[in-house]
């Protein structure tokens, strides 16, 4: 016992953090343990971006890119200049475990992750596909789309990788091996969209457009400097605790409910659909 | 350090003398048994590490008292005290007797192990035949003999039982040492269970009966600054993981489990 398992000092296990199924932080922190080994690969080495709620989802959070005042010696930063702001911002970067269970502790609920790492960051190694249900469409139109996009990668030979976004839509990744730019990754996307729009009449890929009602927004917007999206296996600050979780195409297939993609059952979930996404870089 | 601990035998008595009987005289040594295996500390002065020691003070003027000067008092009434010089209590001191006087014997299981107190070794004195005779005796019959010793300044009621091939003399608590639990008031108005209920009782009582080990238990914070003591010696540096609460253990469980998967990777 006279080992020390974690640098993390536990505060306010007992808080109630998603009110609805009474949630503590203690149960976020478990989720995150427990999760660790499949998100923290992808994590390794990307300038995240966190959405933390300390007093629970019902009360307000706050995004957070710099490393908050009191982060200790032992997590790893990586100062990055914005021209847009001309600003330096110290991000965190979680390539361990201790790491990880310390954003948990600060009641970071949403890890956002960069499409690409710090060693290459103006070149994406992800593109990403946001499909965006409107209602009264929903997950299942959102599924329909994604099955579509799935088929005209595959026609380019490109393999893609699918997971709910822990909200209402699904989320597409190819990875790539970084070489392109970001402009060019996001207009592929966005032709891809505008595709799309035509062979299917309720999508639409213009900004313009996302608030039509019935409408499945291929949203290509994503895939910027700066940018970020929902981590794989990242918990969302919604009242169910639903969690961002890579799925496999023929899960998709057969048709989900996001909702049964929680805190509770993901923990336990033998399925690692997307375990060898970062050796399947391809060439773009 | 020592590993799993079993005591060794202390080579020098505590106390000789003879044992008797009515006319018969038995001669024997006495070797304590009980070792409250506490691990001791000695206080050190934090910055250079020099042993400490304590002073007797005076509480008016903070002086250093000498033990020539240093009195007993007992307290008849709030800052009242009745002086004793430490020579007047020496010299009425229970006569130090050289004797173990057995009144009776009883059945050794019919006394109440409240009573006990302290249990010694006791050892022939070139006595071998008698102390061997007196051993058989108590076996056959399972009794124990009765009787009173003075030790240094206090007599004890003591009983006197064969263990482990060897006569174990166990001083006892007097009466009034022991408080009676019907003294408590809530004990005395206790509910009268309900059959029924008795009988539940009773088979999970019976489902659960085993035989009582001592070798099954061990005492853990014992363990743990034996192993930190270790961890010193070697000049090992130690990270002190303060007892986790109940939440916090569960974490640890699933700590454990992850970083023996990441291991794996």
């Amino acid at each position: 016992m006279v080992e020390q398992l974690t640098k993390v000092k536990f505060t306010n296990l007992n808080k109630i953090i998603f009110p609805l199924e009474k949630i503590t932080k203690k149960q976020v922190i478990e989720y995150y343990i427990k999760i660790a080994p499949k998100i923290l690969n992808i994590l390794l080495n990307r300038a995240i971006v966190l959405n933390r709620f300390p007093n629970g989802i019902n009360k307000k959070g706050f995004y957070e890119k710099n490393a908050p005042k009191g982060t200790p010696s032992w997590v790893k930063r990586v100062e990055i200049y914005s021209k847009t702001t001309k600003r330096h911002t110290n991000y965190i970067l979680c390539n361990d475990l201790d790491t990880l269970i310390w954003l948990a502790n600060l009641t970071a609920i949403e890890l956002h992750i960069p499409l690409s790492t710090i060693t290459t960051r103006e070149k994406p190694d992800f593109i990403f596909f946001d499909i965006d249900p409107e209602p009264p469409a929903s997950i299942k139109e959102a599924t329909a789309v994604s099955l579509l996009i799935k088929d005209k990668l595959d026609k380019k030979g490109l393999k893609s990788y699918i997971k709910t976004s822990g909200k209402k839509g699904l989320h597409i990744i190819v990875p790539i091996k970084p070489s392109p730019s970001f402009e060019q990754t996001k207009k592929f996307v966005h032709e891809i969209g505008l595709q799309l729009t035509k062979e299917n009449q309720l999508v639409v890929s213009e900004l313009s457009d996302t608030k039509k009602p019935g409408k499945i927004f291929v949203d290509y917007l994503q895939n910027s400097l700066g940018r970020t999206i929902s981590s794989p296996y990242s918990l969302r600050a919604k009242p169910k605790a639903l969690v961002s979780t890579p799925l496999e195409w023929s899960e998709i297939k057969k048709g989900i409910k996001p909702a049964e993609f929680n805190i509770y059952s993901i923990i336990k979930r033998d399925k690692e659909p997307w375990k060898n996404i970062l050796e399947n870089k391809q060439e773009f | 350090m020592t590993e799993k601990t079993k005591t060794d035998p202390s080579r020098r008595p505590i106390w000789t003398g003879n044992l008797t009987i009515g006319l018969v005289n038995l001669p024997l040594k006495l070797f304590p048994m009980i070792y409250d295996k506490g691990i001791s500390f000695r206080f050190l002065h934090k910055s250079d590490g020099q042993p400490l020691k304590y002073q007797k003070i005076c509480t008016k003027d903070q002086k250093v008292i000498p033990w020539e000067e240093v009195a007993k008092g007992y307290e008849v009434s709030k800052n009242m005290y009745i002086l004793f010089d430490v020579k007047e209590l020496a010299a009425i001191k229970p006569e130090s007797d050289k004797r173990i006087r057995i009144s009776k014997f009883v059945d050794y299981l019919s006394v109440d192990p409240i009573y006990y107190n302290k249990s010694y070794i006791l050892m022939p004195n070139k006595s071998n035949e008698t102390y061997s005779l007196l051993l058989a005796a108590l076996q056959n019959k399972g009794k124990a003999a009765v009787g009173k010793i003075t030790l240094r300044t206090k007599e004890y009621p003591v009983l006197i039982h064969a263990y482990k091939g060897s006569l174990v003399l166990t001083t006892m608590r007097y009466s009034y040492d022991v408080v009676n639990p019907q003294e408590y008031k809530e004990l005395r108005n206790l509910d009268k269970p309900k059959k029924q209920e008795l009988d539940i009782a009773n088979k999970i009582i019976e489902d659960l009966s085993g035989e009582f080990d001592i070798e099954e238990f061990e005492d853990q914070y014992r363990k743990k600054i034996e192993e930190i003591i270790k961890k010193k010696i070697k000049g090992q540096k130690i990270t002190v993981e303060t007892q986790p609460k109940e939440e916090v253990k569960e974490l640890m469980v699933a700590l454990r489990e992850t970083l023996k998967q990441l291991q794996k990777k």
